[in-house]
C-alpha cells in the first residue's frame, strides 16, 4: 500500500467517523499528548504525521520564517496549500496547541489562527520533577474540562480507563510490530498507518503480526541493519527508500512515532477502578524518559537506550547495528545534540551518521550520496 | 559600566581565587537569586579577555581617584567638545570590542560542533561555555519557550555539570493560584541547590535585599527608556545612545557581576543623562523619527544603529522592557519573597517568554504606543522561530491599529549583511521624509 492509498483511506475512514457526529482534534506529532482523554470523549484524534516538499515549506513563509524546521514549515503548508490528498484537514474541529517544541508552538498557533480551527491549550513542563507532575496534572484536567465543555458532559472515569486499556493494548502491538524482522520501509508504512488510524487498527497489526511470526525466521534480509534515532520519518517522506537503495534497513524505529510512542505502555496492574485515571497518565509522563521534550537527561537517557538497543541486537543476531540521527532541518531539540550524540555513540564503538536534511527534492542526490557512504563504512 | 562590563576576568577571577566565591552562569534577566546565595552570577562573555581603549582606562583611574562628578567637571571645563568625542569614541569601541569577542565566541561554538542553523545567540552562548566554561561552579537556568534554549542549556552539562533548572510555565487565568503554587516551588527548589552548591543560605532578607537593588535599577532602567528616549534633546548623539542601550541590554544579564556597583552605575548614568539634557550639551533629537529595533538579544547587527543615525533617525533597543524582565518584583514588609518572585517569572512568561505569539505580539504593540515609536525594524533572526514568527502578525497590527511603518531585516552573523541592510532602511527611512 503507498502513501496515497493510506491518504486517501485515512479520508474515507474521517468522513465516516465525522458522519457519526465525532469531532476530530488534531495536534502535531510528538509525544506526551494524553490521546486517550480525546477518545474518551468520544472524538477522534489526528496525529499530523505528514512529511513536506519544496511547495509545502514555500507555502509557510507568509507565516513563519524559512528557518523554522522543515516538519512545521511543511504542516503550515498543508493547511495553506491544501493538496487534494489532504482534503481531510478541512474535517477538523479544533487543534491543540502544546510545546513540546517552539516550532510546534509556533505551527500549532498558526494553524489555529489562521485556519480557523478553534485551539486547544495543552503545555507541558520541560523539567521533570515533583512540581512538573503536578502542573501535568493540572493540565490533564484542563484539557479534560475542554474537552467536557465541547461535548457538553463528564467524560466518566470509567470511559478514561476504557480508552487507557485500549490504547495500552495498541502500544503493545506496535512495540511488536517494531520488533519484527521486516523490512523497514514495510514496517514503517503499518506504524504510520496504525498512527493514522489508532486502536481501530489493532486487528490489523495482530493479523501482521500473525503472519511474520509464522514465516520470519532472523537474518531473512541480507542487508547492513539500522536503528533510526532523532526525527520520525513521516508519511509521503522518500527516506526511507533512499536508505533501502543503499543496501540498508532500518530494523527498528526510535522515533516519536516509533518507540517514543509505542512504548508508553501502562502497566495494567495500576488500571484499577478505585484510582482516579489521570494519575495513569501522569505516570506515563513521568516514566517518558526518552522523549526530548524534556531536560535535563535527555541526551543521557537516549545513549543509554541505543546502546542497549545496539547490544540487544548484536547478541540476538550477531550484527552490529548501525545509527542514522535523522535531523531534520532546523530541529529545535535534535539538531543542537547531534554532535554530542554522535561523538559519544562513537566513543562506544557505534557507528552513527547524522543526516540532516529538508523536505527539498533538491537534496535527494546529495542524501543518498551521504548514506551509500555511511552504509560503506558498517 | 563599560570598564566593569570589560575587565570582568580579572574581577571574576579576584572574587573566585581570593574570596573563594562560587561563579554561576547566567542569562537573560534572572540573576537575582544568585545574588541572594552571596554568589556571583556571570553572563559568560565576561569571563573573557577584551581590549580596552587607553582612553576608557585613563576615565576610570580618574574616576576613582575624583569621583565622575569631578571627573567630568574638569574634562567638560577643560574641553567639553573633545570630551564628548572621547565619550563617543569610547562607547564605539566598546561595543565594537563586545561584538568582536561575540563573533569570536560564535565561530568556537560552530567549531565545537553548535549546528550553524541555530541562532547566533545559543551558538556564542556555547563557544563562551566552552571558552572558560570551566571555571564556572554551576549554570542557572531557566525552561522557557523555546526548545532550543532549552535543549541548548542541557548540552551545557558537559561543560557545566553542576545544573539548576527552574521550568517557567505559562499562567493559564482557570488555575492561577494552583500555577503559582507550583511555580514557588520551583524556585524554592533552585534555591535548595544554590544553597547545596554555594554552601550559603539564601534567607528572606538576602532576596528582599536584592529585589529591592533590582528593582532600583529596573527603574533607572526604565526612567532611560521612557524618559531619556522620550526626549526631544539627548544627552549624546543618538548613535552613541543606541550604543548605551546595547551595553544595558548585555550588562544587565548579570549586573557586571556586582549588584550594588551596577545600581551605582545606573544612577550615575541617569544623573549624568539628565545634567547634561538641563545644561543642553549633546544634540537636539527632536526631528528625528524613534526607531525600535527588536528583538536584538540574541544577536543583531550593531552597525544597524549607525545607519539609522546617518539617515536622520534614532534607534531604540528595549528587548528586556518588552519580555517584562525589568518589571519590578513586588517586595514588601510582610511579603513572602519566593511568592514576589514567582509572580514576577509568571508575569514574564505572560507578557512573551511563554508561549503565546499573541502575548509577546501584545508586548510590542503597548511598547511602541507607550513610546510614541515611529518604526520598527524587526531583527529576522537566522534558526529562530520563536520571536520572529510574530513578525507577520506584529506587521500587520502594527499598519492596521497604530499605523506605525515596519520592516523586517535579516541577521545571521554580526557583519555578514550590512550592505543589504544599509540598501534596505535606506528605502525604509524614506518613508519619514
Ligand atoms: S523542531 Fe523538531 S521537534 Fe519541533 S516540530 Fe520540528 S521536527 Fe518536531
Ligand atoms: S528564542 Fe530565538 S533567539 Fe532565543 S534562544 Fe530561541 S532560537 Fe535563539
Amino acid at each position: 500500500m503507498d502513501d496515497l492509498e493510506i491518504l486517501s483511506e485515512y479520508s474515507l475512514y474521517l468522513k465516516e467517523k465525522k458522519e457519526e457526529g465525532k469531532k476530530v482534534i488534531g495536534f502535531i506529532a510528538h509525544d506526551n499528548i494524553p490521546e486517550e482523554l480525546i477518545d474518551a470523549a468520544g472524538f477522534i484524534p489526528l496525529r499530523m504525521i505528514f512529511a513536506g516538499n519544496d511547495d509545502l515549506m514555500n507555502a509557510s513563509h507568509d507565516y513563519l520564517p524559512p528557518s523554522t524546521c522543515a516538519f512545521a514549515q511543511s504542516s503550515i503548508g498543508l493547511f495553506s496549500l491544501k493538496p487534494s490528498q489532504f482534503n481531510f484537514l478541512d474535517l477538523l474541529d479544533y487543534f491543540i496547541v502544546s510545546n513540546h517544541c517552539v516550532s510546534d508552538i509556533c505551527a500549532s498557533e498558526i494553524i489555529s489562527k489562521y485556519f480557523n480551527i478553534p485551539r486547544l491549550n495543552f503545555y507541558i513542563s520541560y523539567t521533570k520533577n515533583d512540581n512538573s507532575l503536578k502542573y501535568f496534572k493540572l493540565e490533564l484536567i484542563d484539557l479534560k474540562q475542554q474537552l467536557e465543555k465541547i461535548r457538553g458532559s463528564e467524560i466518566p472515569s470509567k470511559d478514561l480507563r476504557e480508552s487507557i486499556l485500549k490504547y495500552n493494548k495498541f502500544k503493545k502491538r506496535l512495540l511488536e510490530i517494531n520488533n519484527l524482522y521486516m523490512k523497514g520501509s514495510k514496517k514503517l508504512k503499518i506504524i504510520q498507518k496504525a498512527l493514522l488510524f489508532g486502536p481501530d487498527f489493532i486487528q490489523d497489526l495482530e493479523q501482521i503480526i500473525q503472519e511474520y511470526k509464522e514465516k520470519s525466521p532472523i537474518n531473512q534480509i541480507n542487508s547492513k541493519d539500522l536503528v533510526l534515532t532523532g526525527c520520525s520519518i513521516f508519511i509521503n517522506d522518500y527516506l526511507i527508500d533512499l536508505i533501502e537503495e543503499a543496501g540498508g534497513n532500518v530494523v527498528f524505529l526510535d522515533t516519536w512515532i516509533g518507540n517514543h510512542y509505542s512504548s508508553q505502555i501502562i502497566d495494567d496492574k495500576l488500571i484499577d477502578a478505585k484510582k482516579d485515571p489521570l494519575n495513569l497518565i501522569i505516570k506515563r509522563f513521568h516514566d517518558n524518559i526518552y522523549g526530548d521534550h524534556s531536560v535535563p537527561n535527555y541526551l543521557e537517557f537516549k545513549i543509554s537506550q541505543i546502546e542497549k538497543i545496539y547490544h540487544d541486537y548484536k547478541l540476538k543476531t550477531g550484527k552490529k547495528l548501525g545509527v542514522i540521527n535523522h535531523i531534520i532541518k532546523f530541529c529545535d531539540h535534535i539538531s543542537i545534540m547531534s554532535a554530542h550524540l554522535k561523538n559519544q555513540l562513537q566513543e562506544k564503538g557505534i557507528r552513527v551518521l547524522n543526516l540532516e536534511r529538508d523536505y527539498s527534492r533538491a537534496n535527494r542526490g546529495q542524501l543518498s550520496t551521504r548514506i551509500e557512504a555511511f552504509m560503506e563504512m558498517l | 559600566m563599560s570598564y566593569n562590563f570589560l575587565t570582568g576576568r580579572d574581577y571574576l577571577t579576584k572574587r573566585k581565587q581570593k574570596e573563594k566565591k562560587k561563579l554561576i552562569s547566567v542569562a537573560l534577566g534572572f540573576p537575582d537569586l544568585v545574588f541572594a546565595a552571596n554568589a556571583i552570577p556571570v553572563f559568560p562573555i565576561r569571563m573573557e579577555k577584551f581590549k580596552i581603549n587607553l582612553y576608557l582606562m585613563a576615565l576610570n583611574s580618574a574616576t576613582s581617584l575624583f569621583g565622575w562628578d569631578l571627573t567630568t567637571k574638569i574634562l567638560g571645563i577643560a574641553r567639553q567638545l573633545d570630551f564628548l568625542k572621547v565619550v563617543e569614541k569610547v562607547l564605539d569601541d566598546v561595543v565594537n570590542s563586545i561584538n568582536d569577542k561575540y563573533n569570536e565566541m560564535y565561530d568556537l561554538g560552530v567549531e565545537n560542533g553548535v549546528p550553524s542553523d541555530l541562532c547566533y545567540g545559543v551558538n556564542a552562548l556555547y563557544g563562551m561555555h566552552k571558552s572558560r566554561g570551566s571555571v564556572l561552579d554551576a549554570n542557572l537556568n531557566f525552561a522557557m519557550r523555546c526548545g532550543k534554549w532549552n535543549k541548548f542549556s542541557e548540552s551545557l552539562q558537559s561543560i557545566v555539570p553542576n545544573q539548576i533548572w527552574v521550568n517557567i510555565p505559562p499562567r493559564e487565568a482557570e488555575n492561577e493560584d494552583k500555577t503559582l503554587e507550583i511555580m514557588v516551588n520551583n524556585v524554592k527548589k533552585a534555591i535548595s541547590e544554590l544553597e547545596g552548591i554555594t554552601g550559603n543560605y539564601i534567607t528572606d532578607n538576602s532576596l528582599k535585599k536584592q529585589f529591592r537593588i533590582g528593582n532600583q535599577v529596573k527603574r533607572f532602567y526604565k526612567t532611560i527608556l521612557y524618559e531619556i528616549c522620550s526626549s526631544d534633546f539627548y544627552p549624546c548623539n543618538p548613535a552613541t545612545f543606541a550604543e548605551i542601550l546595547a551595553l544595558l541590554t548585555i550588562s544587565f544579564q548579570d549586573y557586571n557581576s556586582n549588584a550594588q556597583r551596577y545600581l551605582e552605575n545606573m544612577s550615575q548614568l541617569v544623573t549624568e543623562m539628565r545634567e547634561r539634557i538641563k545644561k543642553g550639551i549633546g544634540m537636539d533629537v527632536s526631528d528625528m523619527p524613534r526607531i525600535l529595533i527588536a528583538p536584538m538579544f540574541g544577536g543583531w547587527e550593531p552597525e544597524t544603529h549607525e545607519i539609522i543615525y546617518e539617515l536622520g533617525g534614532r534607534a531604540l533597543y528595549a528587548d528586556w522592557e518588552i519580555l517584562g524582565l525589568i518589571d519590578e518584583i513586588s517586595v514588601s514588609e510582610n511579603s513572602d519573597p519566593v511568592e514576589d518572585y514567582a509572580r514576577f517569572l509568571l508575569d514574564a512568561s505572560k507578557k512573551g517568554i511563554g508561549c503565546d505569539s499573541d502575548a509577546l505580539t501584545n508586548s510590542y504593540l503597548n511598547f511602541v504606543k507607550n513610546l510614541e515609536i515611529d518604526g520598527i525594524i524587526i531583527n529576522q533572526l537566522f534558526g529562530c522561530p520563536s520571536l520572529s514568527n510574530s513578525y507577520e502578525i506584529l506587521k500587520s497590527k502594527i499598519k492596521s491599529e497604530l499605523e506605525v511603518p515596519a520592516i523586517v531585516i535579516n541577521f545571521r552573523k554580526i557583519g555578514e549583511n550590512v550592505d543589504v541592510v544599509k540598501a534596505q532602511l535606506r528605502t525604509y527611512m524614506e518613508i519619514f521624509k
